[in-house]
């Protein structure tokens, strides 16, 4: 074991005797290692931010409804029946699901609205205007006015559709719904904002008002709700988070069905979907370059080192030594540089998950399929991927070494020599 | 959307009833007429004339059940308004149909809203109409042909039952119709409606035959979907007056939004 | 004279050492044939996603009059006496860029049967035309596509169809408002179904022929868009300006898919940003594993540096010789490097990479059925071909620049010396 010791010494001195060839290839390691790390965390951060752009307007990542409800919505079919529900027990049930991070109840009805000689056609969207903030970010895209109070009969609307209407904040609108006695609920409100999110289909539709306005409107009790969205920690297992918490809502009084939101946008998951394999596909090719440049610039380094061997080798060191001795080498270099590599990832990768470069203003938000889109291209932390890469590049670095020495050690050393 | 539907209910009850007690009134000696006959004088006399009631239309569907107590007016095809007595909280809500267009007055706003006219054949939840019955009442003798398709008696009555079969383009959604009508008074029974595959989609029924205003009409109907039975749409008709005296002025605006 | 010295003894030194050069110029040929075929990759990827999307839209050039794109009412149309103006112009700029044109009348209405009645987007459409242009008609479940002599039929969504209970076969009737701004009915049976996997479309849409929706709306000889598919989405600008040019008038506008579809362009943008920054990791590794290779192989010829000038050549002509040494591995490499790209992305490739394999949630994908065709055939871009091909040449003329100083200023006596 003192011999082993003393190979790991050469080692160690061979790495320091040539300084230039041991920076280029430990720089070689470390800008392979940060690329490979931070290009995988962007993957996936563009995947996460892609799902989240996706469904975070309006749909939230899974919804909850009566068994019945979709894909007719009818509007009688509301969450636990004619009866509705204990509202606030059930929202404290599903948000007790640790993945679940917010919940949000909504009514929907179908309706006109009307100011002047105008009327139009409109969905009538009934929040509650906390929770529906921290599920979706409609209600944060107001370009005029504020968000409405319940109790007030204070109505949000579309910039489209208030421009059909000749709408303008403070002005008086006439609601009318079909209620769920068969009557038609109608009243006066005043616009107290305009939300403009881009998706023309929701900027001319829809109007948005506090819950309970809308439920007295429609004749339904406080307990009535079709719909209650959530968002959940992390998007892309939203399928498997939905199911565990249609278990843990089993055994209530009522059923509900509980669908995530690859379920309800398919095309979008599709979408997505194709998006993030072509991605992996470049990311692997990415990957592949890197491991490429490590191993060339290894045996690059290690050939050129042939004179080096035979002159150990004519010296009495064995075939065995030499290889030792470049095996030893590679393990120091890997393992200094894979550190110094994580040294300059981590920073790079906190700073660029929690502060991410917000594209907005290059590229301008837009709506695509329906869904809001922001520009913003974040860092996802990842726990595997950097011992992955971190794996995969010290192997190269040790193996693309030992070759080229190993195949050295069997040249005569007179030949190696004599350059030949 | 709601209101539209429940305006066209009214407005379908009112027309049809409208047709079937005139055609009852008119045809009272029945020869050798076609059927084609019977009906093309009935929808020409329906036209122009003018009528004013009372009734109570009560509805009843899966998810919730009402009755609503009405007053209405009426001119041939084309103009009609109807306002709301009871119950209170809907009371003086009222609908002017004139041509093409649709009016709503909403008394607790105070306001006239005029139905978009992409939404006027808006659909209803739960309806047991659908708009093509409007269209169907004014072009009735264009879109049909008709056919005595028995004679004889049902239930010790003597009956004509009429099939009527939409022309090849016409912009109907039924498969057939069916009618029965009484032969001695020419009083309607019952139509039946069937979608293309020849399966029953509604049924109409009518009954408590009285005299209103020296006229004899059908004073009850229902309409009952096939898919729904325990689902029901009823109307009864308290005072019916004809021929009064109405032109096309008072189908306005300013008489929709006149409260009572 | 000298030079022809110099140049014969750079070569020279390229072919000594062919090993060293091989792992050399291996960085730089991987490196660029890598570049190539992933950026032709994300092209294919690309040109795929806007050919799906304006397939099912309005084309990449469309002909509209002037206010319709904004307000997609009938009463922006256009009419009788400009659409003979549109078709000649399309017809005259047709050739190998444009697969197909087609014709299209589009309202909002009602479809309504015996048993309900729903809103709806009806498309008067070019059976003939419309078959090249879209792959709607591919879609078919039940029945078939519309014919060139259909009149009352009707191409309808599997969403659509089961709410209304139709079949093939079955009448419905359709409704809207025409020209004159009456509310007209037009009777009309099913002759398929189909199944898009879009919600919008299956729920909402239907095709009749052209012909009966003009006869219907009241509007002979017009249509609403005038839709143009072009062979590559890379010509559309250039059809845009020819058809522009063409049309001079106030009664028509032409538009490209990115003002059609600005929620496409923008999500391509999207994807664009970071393509754009994958690639610059690419880039970057790429760069590193040139740089790599170089440095590492000119510290391994000190002595052969000494060689040079112990017989008699000037540092600065040492210089040059490794210099002109590194701009013929870069040249060489340049050329492999290109062919080796459009040979691997050809050669393996032409027929496309099937990523339906790679998506991962496997469900959705299956549910959708493939809006999108996860077949993608990389497409090469002259553009990006040469931008690759440039960047490599600069890499390796800048890593050749530093063995050449070093070259040029060695210490003669130092480098002689037995190794280090």
């Amino acid at each position: 074991m003192a011999s082993d010791a003393v190979w790991w010494k050469v080692a160690w001195r061979n790495l320091l005797r040539n300084r230039a060839r041991t920076l280029i290839t430990a720089s070689g390691l470390a800008f392979g290692y940060l690329a490979a790390v931070v290009l995988v965390g962007l993957m996936d951060g563009m995947m996460a931010e892609l799902i989240e752009n996706g469904t975070r307007l309006m749909m939230g990542q899974v919804q909850v409804h009566s068994p019945e409800y979709r894909p007719e919505r009818n509007m009688h079919h509301t969450v636990g029946g004619y009866d509705g529900v204990d509202l606030e027990a059930l929202l404290a049930r599903i948000e007790s699901d640790p993945d679940v991070t917010a919940a949000a109840p909504r009514l929907y009805g179908g309706g006109l609205l009307s100011s002047g000689e105008e009327t139009r056609a409109g969905l009538l969207f009934g929040i509650d205007v906390d929770r529906e903030q921290r599920v979706g970010t409609l209600l944060s895209q107001l370009s005029e006015g504020r968000l409405p109070e319940a109790g007030q009969y204070e109505i949000l609307v579309g910039l489209e559709m208030a421009r059909q209407l000749g709408l303008e904040v403070g002005a008086e609108v006439v609601v009318v719904v079909g209620a769920s006695d068969g009557s038609m609920g109608n009243d006066l409100f005043t616009l107290v904002g305009v939300f403009e999110t881009g998706t023309p289909a929701i900027d001319a539709n829809y109007a948005v008002l506090p819950l309970p306005d809308l439920q007295y409107l429609m004749a339904m009790d406080p307990g009535r709700v079709h719909e209650i969205a959530l968002t959940v920690t992390r998007a892309r297992d939203t399928p498997l988070i939905a199911s565990s918490l249609a278990a843990n809502l089993e055994g209530s009084d009522y059923a509900v069905e509980v669908t995530p939101w690859t379920e309800l946008r398919p095309e979008l998951a599709e979408m997505l979907g194709l998006m993030d394999a072509v991605n992996y596909f470049i990311a692997a090719i990415i990957f592949a370059m890197a491991i490429f440049g490590v191993a060339n610039t290894m045996l690059i380094g290690t050939f050129e080192r042939r004179r080096e061997f035979a002159v150990v080798r004519a010296l009495g060191t064995s075939p065995m030594g030499v290889g030792r001795t470049v095996v030893y080498e590679g393990v120091i270099l890997g393992t200094i540089s894979l550190i110094a590599g994580a040294l300059i990832t981590w920073p790079i990768v906190v700073w660029w998950h929690n502060s991410p470069p917000d594209l907005t203003s290059l590229i301008g938000g837009f709506s695509m399929v329906g869904s809001q889109w922001r520009p913003i291209l974040r860092i996802e932390y990842s726990y595997d991927t950097p011992v992955i890469c971190a794996v995969a590049l010290f192997l190269t670095a040790v193996f693309a070494a030992v070759y080229p020495a190993w195949k050295a050690t069997r040249v005569p050393p007179a030949d190696a020599l004599a350059d030949r | 959307m709601d209101r539209v539907s429940r305006s066209r209910l009214l407005r379908v009850s009112l027309t049809t009833a409208a047709a079937l007690l005139l055609s009852a009134a008119a045809a009272a000696p029945l020869t050798a007429q076609t059927a084609r006959e019977i009906i093309d004088k009935v929808d020409r006399m329906m036209r122009g004339e003018s009528s004013h009631g009372r009734m109570t239309v009560d509805i009843t569907t899966e998810h919730w059940s009402r009755s609503l107590d009405m007053e209405v007016w009426s001119l041939g095809a084309e103009h009609s308004l109807v306002r709301v007595e009871s119950p209170a909280r809907e009371a003086g809500t009222a609908t002017l149909f004139a041509g093409d267009e649709v009016w709503n007055y909403l008394p607790r706003v105070d306001r006239t809203i005029k139905v978009p006219p992409a939404l006027m054949m808006g659909s209803w939840m739960g309806s047991h109409l659908t708009n093509d019955d409007i269209v169907k009442e004014s072009r009735i003798v264009d879109d049909y042909d008709f056919e005595i398709s028995f004679e004889g008696e049902v239930d010790g009555v003597e009956v004509y039952e009429f099939t009527m079969t939409p022309r090849p383009e016409a912009p109907v959604v039924w498969g057939r119709v069916e009618e029965q009508v009484r032969k001695h008074d020419l009083m309607p029974t019952w139509v039946r409606y069937y979608d293309d595959e020849g399966t029953l989609v509604r049924t109409m029924t009518f009954s408590d035959y009285k005299m209103m205003s020296g006229r004899l009409v059908p004073a009850v109907f229902h309409i009952i979907p096939a898919d729904k039975p325990e689902e029901k749409t009823s109307m009864t008709y308290h005072e019916l007056e004809f021929d009064i005296d109405l032109d096309e002025s008072f189908f306005s605006l300013r008489t929709l939004r006149a409260r009572r | 004279m000298r030079f022809r010295v110099l140049l014969k003894l750079a070569l020279r030194s390229v072919g000594r050492n062919a090993r060293r050069s091989a792992l050399t110029a291996a960085a730089m040929v991987i490196g660029l044939a890598l570049l190539i075929f992933s950026r032709s990759l994300s092209e294919g990827a690309h040109e795929q996603w806007v050919t799906s999307a304006v397939r099912m839209g309005t084309g990449h050039v469309a002909i509209q009059a002037p206010d319709y794109l904004e307000s997609g009412k009938l009463e922006h149309r256009i009419g009788v006496k400009a659409y003979p103006r549109a078709l000649d112009a399309v017809e005259a700029v047709a050739g190998d860029r444009v697969v197909a044109h087609a014709p299209r009348l589009t309202v909002n209405g009602l479809a309504s049967s015996a048993s309900s009645a729903l809103p709806v987007r009806v498309e008067g459409v070019d059976p003939d035309r419309e078959r090249i242009f879209s792959d709607l008609d591919e879609k078919v479940v039940d029945g078939r596509y519309l014919q060139s002599d259909d009149r009352l039929h009707a191409y309808v969504g599997v969403e659509l169809a089961r709410r209304l209970g139709l079949k093939v076969g079955t009448r419905f009737v359709l409704t809207a408002q025409s020209a004159s701004g009456d509310v007209e009915g037009q009777l009309v049976r099913v002759a398929g179904i189909f199944k898009s996997a879009v919600p919008e479309m299956d729920a909402g849409l239907i095709h009749i022929p052209l012909e009966t929706a003009r006869e219907w709306l009241g509007t002979p000889g017009a249509v609403t868009t005038y839709a143009v598919l072009l062979t590559s989405s890379r010509d559309t600008g250039g059809v845009v300006e020819e058809l522009h040019d063409r049309l001079s008038g106030d009664d028509l506008r032409v538009l490209g898919w990115r003002d059609t579809s600005p929620e496409l362009d923008a999500a391509l943008r999207m994807d664009d940003y970071g393509d754009y920054v994958f690639h610059a990791i690419l880039f970057a590794i790429v760069a590193l594993a040139i740089m790599n290779a170089v440095m590492m192989s000119v510290l391994g010829r000190r002595r052969e540096f000494g060689v040079l000038q112990a017989l008699g050549l000037t540092g600065a002509q040492t210089g040059w010789v490794v210099f002109g040494e590194g701009l013929f591995l870069t040249a060489a490499s340049g050329v492999v490097g290109m062919g080796l790209g459009f040979l691997f992305t050809w050669g393996f490739f032409r027929d496309g990479i099937d990523f339906s394999g790679l998506v991962e949630n496997e469900s959705a994908w299956a549910s959708a059925g493939g809006i999108v065709d996860p077949v993608i055939v990389p497409t090469f871009h002259s553009s990006q071909v040469l931008l690759s091909l440039y960047f490599m040449l600069i890499i390796g003329t800048l890593a050749s620049i530093y063995p050449a100083m070093r070259a040029s200023k060695l210490d003669v006596a130092e480098a002689m010396k037995f190794d280090q």
